[in-house]
């Protein structure tokens, strides 16, 4: 069995690196890194546990404990079950009446009631979170909804927005500039830092698109 | 409470920031010169973590509305209370109706000034620091603007005058290793140490973005999404090197040349565009003596202040 990469970045943070085993697939890799990051969670170790692509990065409260990490982790990651996390499914009731909804159906092709079922077909994967909070990077787009970027981004991606950007779907939490192509909108809240949970999706959740209706 | 006569380029809220939440895509924010905060607070006995006025450039004027102390720290921005002179490192006694200006300074960035008792602002996901890309913490989530209202609690004693000097400055920037190393040739790992890089104007709270006239770093990797954090050094391919800062985003998908050290972050607060900055790499006890070297210039304080109360 290949083993991570496992690198101290500072003397409170450390990388596990899965990257270059994905052989069988990223999801299945992610879902060992979901799995990691919640058995870290157990621990009291950490500042922050931050999962992206295939890769896990440890924030430690105390320099002291970087040694005993270093060194524990590749086995820990070798003895973890990707199905150990228990994932929240999500119903994000989606209009579909995005500005660019015929654009990305002339892309392809594809008559509008083609892209709304090609979209909201899959159950999709949060992979991580980053980007701005609450933007979840989604793993499960059909390929036959890969649209390359806008060659020109928008100064303002309304917050809620359901858009393609390449491989990728995803919802903007907040008004941003973006370059990906508007398909929808959700009136459903993904960030309010208000809230005492303020992010409804967590890494490792899966989601659904369920079409309201089409027009405005 | 302290009104907003002219905010200058850029007046937020900030303290050491939000932790915990990385994960759900959250930065960082907070005082890009943590030590200036903590030196500042210390000099008034506030907790460490109390909220501060963070003052870009200057151009910056301020009316207090009761009275306070406050300790002014960071850049020299040519401050004045009520049009005589005032210096980053004291503290000053404030009556009410009294206005504090900064206009701009020849080296330097960014001011702290913290108050007695501290800002007064809600606590936002364990923080007051305004996260001014995503908008909340702070006041409304917005960096200050003229009219704008700052509470603080009145404090009316008056208190000894009492300074402390800033840390050293370095010239050369301490750098943990890369976790690239191997992706990078080592034309590119050597031209970052032998490089002296220009501070670009394009430089904000997110990043400080590097340019080198000499030597060419330009590269053709991308990788699969990684966490970045404040310190974590960017390579992206058109070789222009970007130290990340607190308003950050969490992750990114350039490789790394390494992360700046704890004891040395502090000071990209107070880069401004054309500084030249060159870097060295350290191992990882250099860097923990230049932190122990630092939390035991700030101990040294602690005890003096203590002594003198």
């Amino acid at each position: 069995m290949q083993n991570p990469h496992v690198y101290a970045l500072s003397n409170n943070s450390l990388l596990l690196d899965a990257s270059h085993l994905s052989t069988s697939g990223t999801l299945s890799i992610q879902k060992k890194i979901w799995s990691l990051a919640n058995h870290c969670k157990k621990d009291n170790s950490f500042i922050d546990i931050v999962p992206a692509m295939n890769s896990l990065t440890l924030y430690l409260k105390q320099d002291i404990e970087l040694a005993k990490w270093l060194e524990q982790l590749p086995a820990i990651w070798n003895n973890i079950k990707p199905n150990e996390f228990v994932a929240k499914h999500h119903k994000i009731k989606t209009h579909y009446n995005g500005a660019d909804l015929n654009y990305v159906a002339n892309f392809h092709s594809l008559s509008i009631d083609d892209v709304i079922n090609l979209h909201s077909e899959p159950q999709y994967a949060v992979l991580f979170l980053g980007f701005q909070p609450g933007f979840a990077y989604l793993n499960g787009l059909n390929k036959q909804l890969f649209t390359p970027r806008r060659s020109e981004p928008r100064l303002k991606v309304p917050r809620g927005s359901v858009a393609i950007g390449a491989e990728q779907t995803a919802i903007y939490p907040a008004d941003s500039p973006g370059g990906w192509h508007i398909i929808g909108r959700t009136d459903i809240p993904l960030f309010d830092a208000t809230q005492k949970s303020p992010c409804l999706i967590q890494p490792g959740d899966t989601l659904e698109f369920i079409p309201v209706s089409v027009g405005i | 409470m302290i009104k907003v006569i002219k905010s200058g380029p850029l007046l937020s809220i900030q303290d050491f920031g939000r932790n915990g939440y990385r994960h759900l895509g959250v930065s960082q924010s907070g005082s890009l010169d943590p030590y200036a905060q903590t030196i500042a607070n210390c000099l008034l006995n506030n907790d460490k973590n109390a909220a501060v006025l963070e003052v870009t450039v200057g151009l910056c004027e301020l009316a207090f509305e009761c009275n306070t102390v406050i300790a002014l720290f960071g850049a020299d921005l040519n401050a004045t209370l009520d049009e005589k002179p005032i210096y980053p490192g004291w503290t000053y006694n404030i009556k009410q109706k009294q206005v504090l200006k900064f206009s701009t300074g020849r080296a330097g960035l960014r001011a702290y000034i913290a108050v007695k008792g501290g800002i007064q602002s809600p606590v936002v996901m364990n923080s007051k620091a305004t996260d001014l890309n995503a908008g909340f913490g702070g006041l409304n989530g917005k960096s200050l603007i003229a009219g704008d209202t700052i509470k603080i609690t009145p404090y009316q004693s008056e208190c000894t005058q009492c300074g402390a000097l800033m840390p050293p400055k370095r010239k050369i920037v301490r750098v943990y290793p890369s976790p690239h190393a191997q992706l990078f040739s080592k034309q590119i790992i050597n031209g970052f140490t032998q490089s002296s890089f220009k501070v670009s104007h394009n430089s904000n709270r997110m990043g400080v973005r590097l340019q080198s006239d000499n030597y060419s770093l330009t590269h053709s990797h991308s990788l699969p999404s990684l966490a970045v954090s404040p310190g974590s050094i960017q390579l992206p391919p058109n070789g222009e090197p970007i130290v990340l800062l607190n308003d950050a985003q969490t992750t990114g998908g350039y490789p790394l040349l390494g992360t700046v050290i704890e004891a040395d972050l502090h000071q990209f607060a107070q880069y401004r565009p054309l500084d030249t900055i060159e870097f060295e790499y350290v191992t990882f006890k250099q860097a923990l003596q230049a932190k122990q070297k630092l939390d035991g210039h700030l101990n040294q304080l602690k005890i003096a202040l203590k002594s003198k109360r």
